[in-house]
């Protein structure tokens, strides 16, 4: 056993000192035991590196495949059964009518004691040849009277002050079917 | 204020200098690092990740001004430390069969070069897996060209272990495979 053979393969990848490496390689030229153990840890390193690049490569080549985590095959096949609960369901719900629309007036000023409360109020389609004549006025349904100041629709200056609108709505099955103002 | 020039303090040139150094780094440790990782035990799908992530800590790291020095070692240690966190599949390379893979890299010209040569592979592949975890581990990354003290800062140990350890390693596989 040479002193210098537990430096030989730290010497082989060049890994001493350059003295101790000068020294290790005067001593290998001159000792037949020591170039025998440095050729066979050459081939030793040879074959392990064929080894780990032929081992590894073929480890990378095969694709795995990606494992599923164990819940997705479960939810997958509750979320099956639950569209297909969903299509054979029958359509049971009945759809819900929409509200009526109802138009409500708002003041812009404080009505007059003497005025009624305004009632909210059906909105019906009126016939367009359906025309509010005077005598039609006479002869429609009970009448909702609304006092609106005069300075509440005209600019200021337009109109004398304390005159005050009346508004008639006649009211024909529930709904407005005309509407008068008078000073 | 016309004519005056204020100096541009952007991120942004050392930022693309950063990217352009990653890129090439990607290119050639890509297949090193997948190897490695493989030699470890883990599974491609398993290695891809590991080198995806890595990689994209050097981003960061190179982002935030990091050191530049020994990104080899830097990047072998940040796989090698994350393939110890799959501890299952650390060692289930080392039970699989060789068979296909002395297949994929036997070239002999005759059956009895085949023949020999097949039993010089599994004496070695014995060798191999007699050897204990670190002593694999340095053989692989000296078979990926790292130096002994790049080696030792992948695996957090001292240089003169990594020596002393490469020494003994070699001198098992040279006993056991009668060379």
């Amino acid at each position: 056993m040479c002193d210098f053979s537990a430096r030989l393969v730290a010497w082989m990848d060049g890994e001493l000192a350059t003295n101790e490496a000068a020294s290790v390689e005067q001593h290998v030229r001159a000792c037949e035991h020591c170039r025998e153990r440095v050729s066979a840890y050459e081939e030793v390193s040879r074959g392990f590196a064929a080894y780990y690049t032929a081992t590894t490569q073929t480890a990378i080549a095969a694709k795995t495949p990606r494992k599923l985590p164990r819940f997705v095959p479960v939810l997958a096949a509750a979320a099956a059964a639950l569209l297909l609960l969903l299509a054979l369901l029958p359509r049971t719900v009945k759809p819900v009518p929409a509200p009526p629309q109802v138009a409500v007036v708002h003041p812009p000023i404080a009505l007059e004691p003497a005025a009624k409360p305004l009632k909210p109020v059906q909105r019906r389609h009126v016939a367009a040849h359906r025309k509010a004549s005077n005598q039609d006025w006479a002869m429609a349904g009970p009448a909702i009277q609304i006092a609106i100041p005069a300075d509440a629709m005209f600019p200021p200056g337009a109109v004398p002050e304390g005159i005050t609108y009346i508004a008639n709505l006649s009211l024909t099955d529930g709904s407005v079917q005309g509407i008068r103002l008078q000073p | 204020m016309s004519g005056d020039s204020f100096p541009l303090n952007l991120p942004l040139p050392r930022f693309a200098t950063d990217s352009c150094e990653a890129t090439t780094l990607y290119r050639e440790l890509r297949k090193p690092l997948l190897r490695y990782l493989a030699g470890l035990g883990l599974s491609a799908d398993e290695a891809q990740d590991v080198v995806q992530d890595a990689f994209l800590s050097l981003h960061k790291h190179l982002a935030a001004d990091g050191s530049q020095e020994n990104i080899r070692s830097w990047l072998f240690r940040v796989a090698h430390n994350a393939a110890r966190n799959c501890q299952q599949s650390y060692t289930r390379r080392m039970g699989e069969p060789i068979g296909p893979v002395f297949d994929a890299i036997s070239h002999e010209a005759t059956p009895e070069q085949a023949v020999l040569a097949e039993e010089k592979f599994r004496r070695l592949d014995t060798a191999i897996r007699a050897l204990g975890a670190q002593e694999r581990e340095c053989l692989m990354l000296r078979a990926e060209g790292l130096r002994y003290r790049e080696i030792g800062e992948v695996l957090g140990i001292p240089t003169s272990t990594v020596a002393d350890t490469v020494e003994r390693a070699i001198k098992k596989l040279a006993e056991k495979c009668n060379v």
